[in-house]
């Protein structure tokens, strides 16, 4: 019995481990984003004295000077361009590919899937001549062609898993009623497959978001970058890193997806495990 | 199936109806991302550099160039090792820590939600902020390390840990990856095979290791090869954490092609080493679809 009770404590002081080495760095980096340059530097460990003024001056510096403000918008308009346009395209050609027997049907859906693998700097080249054949090339639009790209064959695997969830007998009824297969997905198809999509819709999402080696080749203008082109730009500049702003811009970037994180956590797990576990 | 439904399911409905709903996609993609590779594979037969305005076929010269390339052997060892090595650590780690969370402790899934976090990260700003956290001067890391009177490694800049030290953030980063998808599916075994080795009195660690991890392989093989096949192409974090240094000795594919391709224009030797890459991936994703549609049939 003491043995029991133990253990059980230990489990727990392990489970407190790994809460710590978790959430750890992301306090540590908060601390270092109230400071000014040299605090960095003479301050170790950094003190838990906090001086408003500075802390104004690092995000003012990193939201306006540096124009992180405009690099978020401009991730929320490719962000939500994208996985819109995405889910359009994917929606209908995931219901055929769970839904209909044809030919090359399992070929074209794994190779499909097998795009979702490509290394993007495979494609990195082209895309930006692409784009510039279009003039399109430092543009938004010009990072949002391809990010559909790369998030289509993701997406239309999950679709794919939620489809094939739902019971085939529904789609036979409502054919013998008369309903045409686009009058099925609409009416019957796209309610149930709702959390599909907000499963498919997160996953891009996240993908397209972080989506840096593409938008690197893609996009050039201040103006034009998202988070993290702008967060690269730290590191290219030919001076040393101020690391107090370093630091503002990791909690400026992070803290959206912090946010977003709390709210999608379930949906989080079963996108991972969706083709993976059933 | 559909067959018994006169109307939809008549074959010439079908074809209209599959090129209907799934040609816009496969249409997207041809465009978009099979053409991109197709021109890719073309620009690999030229040299071309469009500051000097060069472009000539040289046929199959980026290719034998790769082979006398001895940063491109450095890149491919650097990927090779930090491939493996690190999905090694994510699976092993993973599994334990869903072992861990399956033993339900009260609050464990908020300590689960904080491990998910990192994987929703831009990987540039993950490897900017490791940096910090690993500054050899100031960093928490070696303050910590200090401490406890243990080395204080000079992560980034030692030529003998940088390789090391990307594999360590890296696992940070996707050890929660592979943790997720195990726990689900340790989640989803069925309990009375379990109930069944308790009767026939089987001990902890002969129902972890006859039963628990036989049921799971198949969730760690499709974690591990996931892992596998984006860990190949890791660009971003080299990008915030290491450049690549100290010299070339955390340059990976990845990164050594975009260098070749952006900083120094060179899109024809670009494009043939992305190409082996491409050759790589494919092979290490015939094995996936092979794990993925296994369980699809599993699930049909």
């Amino acid at each position: 019995m003491t043995g029991r009770i133990l253990e059980r404590a230990l489990a727990y002081l392990v489970l407190v481990i790994i809460g710590i080495i978790g959430f750890a760095p992301f306090v540590i980096i908060l601390i270092l984003s109230t400071k000014a340059r040299f605090q960095i530097a003479t301050e170790v460990p950094p003190t838990l004295v906090f001086d408003l003024a500075q802390i104004e001056k690092n995000y003012r510096d990193v939201l306006f000077q540096r124009g992180f403000l405009g690099y978020i918008w401009n991730s929320i308009v490719v962000t939500a361009l994208s996985v819109g346009v995405s889910l359009v395209l994917a929606t209908p050609a995931a219901y055929a590919f769970s839904r209909i027997r044809f030919r090359g049907r399992d070929r074209a859906a794994s190779t499909i899937l097998s795009l979702r693998f490509m290394p993007a700097v495979a494609v990195a080249i082209p895309v930006m001549l692409m784009m510039r054949f279009i003039n399109l090339d430092d543009t938004l639009p010009g990072l949002v062609i391809p990010y559909v790209a790369f998030s289509l064959p993701l997406v239309v695997w999950i679709l794919i898993g939620f489809f094939d969830e739902i019971p085939r007998e529904l789609d036979d009824a409502a054919m013998v009623d008369g309903c045409t297969r686009f009058g099925v997905l609409n009416r019957i198809m796209l309610p149930l497959v709702r959390p599909g999509l907000i499963v498919a819709a997160i996953f891009a999402a996240i993908f397209i978001w972080n989506e840096f080696l593409v938008g690197l080749y893609v996009v050039n203008s201040q103006g034009l970058k998202t988070i993290p082109l702008g967060a690269a730009g730290l590191i290219s500049a030919e001076r040393p890193i101020d690391w107090n702003i370093a630091a503002t811009v990791g909690v400026v970037t992070i803290i959206p997806i912090f946010i977003f994180s709390l709210f999608i956590q379930r949906y989080i797990v079963r996108g991972i495990t969706a083709g993976a576990v059933k | 199936m559909t067959a018994a439904t006169p109307t939809a399911g008549h074959p010439l409905h079908t074809r209209r109806d599959v090129l209907l709903l799934a040609g816009p996609t496969v249409l997207y993609l041809l465009v978009f991302s099979v053409f991109p590779l197709l021109y890719s594979l073309a620009i690999s037969f030229f040299d071309w550099n469009p500051t000097t305005s060069s472009f000539d076929w040289v046929g199959l010269g980026n290719f034998t160039g790769l082979l006398t390339d001895p940063v491109f052997w450095q890149a491919a060892v650097n990927t090779a090792i930090f491939t493996s090595v690190s999905i090694a650590i994510q699976v092993v780690l993973g599994t334990v820590l869903a072992l861990f969370f399956n033993l339900r402790l009260r609050g464990a899934w908020f300590v689960r939600g904080v491990l998910i976090l990192p994987m929703l990260l831009t990987p540039v700003v993950v490897g900017l902020m490791w940096r910090a956290l690993l500054n050899p001067d100031w960093g928490m890391v070696n303050w910590l390390l200090g401490l406890f009177g243990l080395p204080q490694p000079l992560w980034t800049a030692d030529p003998a840990v940088a390789l090391a030290t990307l594999v360590i953030v890296d696992s940070w980063q996707w050890t929660p990856f592979v943790m997720v998808i195990v726990f689900a599916r340790l989640q989803a075994l069925p309990q009375d095979v379990f109930e069944a080795s308790a009767v026939d009195g089987a001990n902890r660690r002969q129902t972890l290791l006859r039963i628990t991890l036989p049921l799971l392989a198949p969730a760690i093989a499709f974690a591990a090869i996931f892992r596998a096949i984006d860990a190949f192409r890791a660009f971003d974090v080299v990008f915030g954490l290491t450049y690549g240094g100290p010299g070339r000795l955390t340059t990976t594919l990845s990164f050594y092609t975009w260098e070749n391709g952006f900083s120094f224009q060179q899109y024809g030797y670009a494009s043939a080493l992305a190409y082996v890459m491409v050759i790589v991936a494919t092979i290490a994703m015939s094995l996936l679809v092979r794990v993925v549609s296994i369980r699809r049939e599993d699930a049909a």
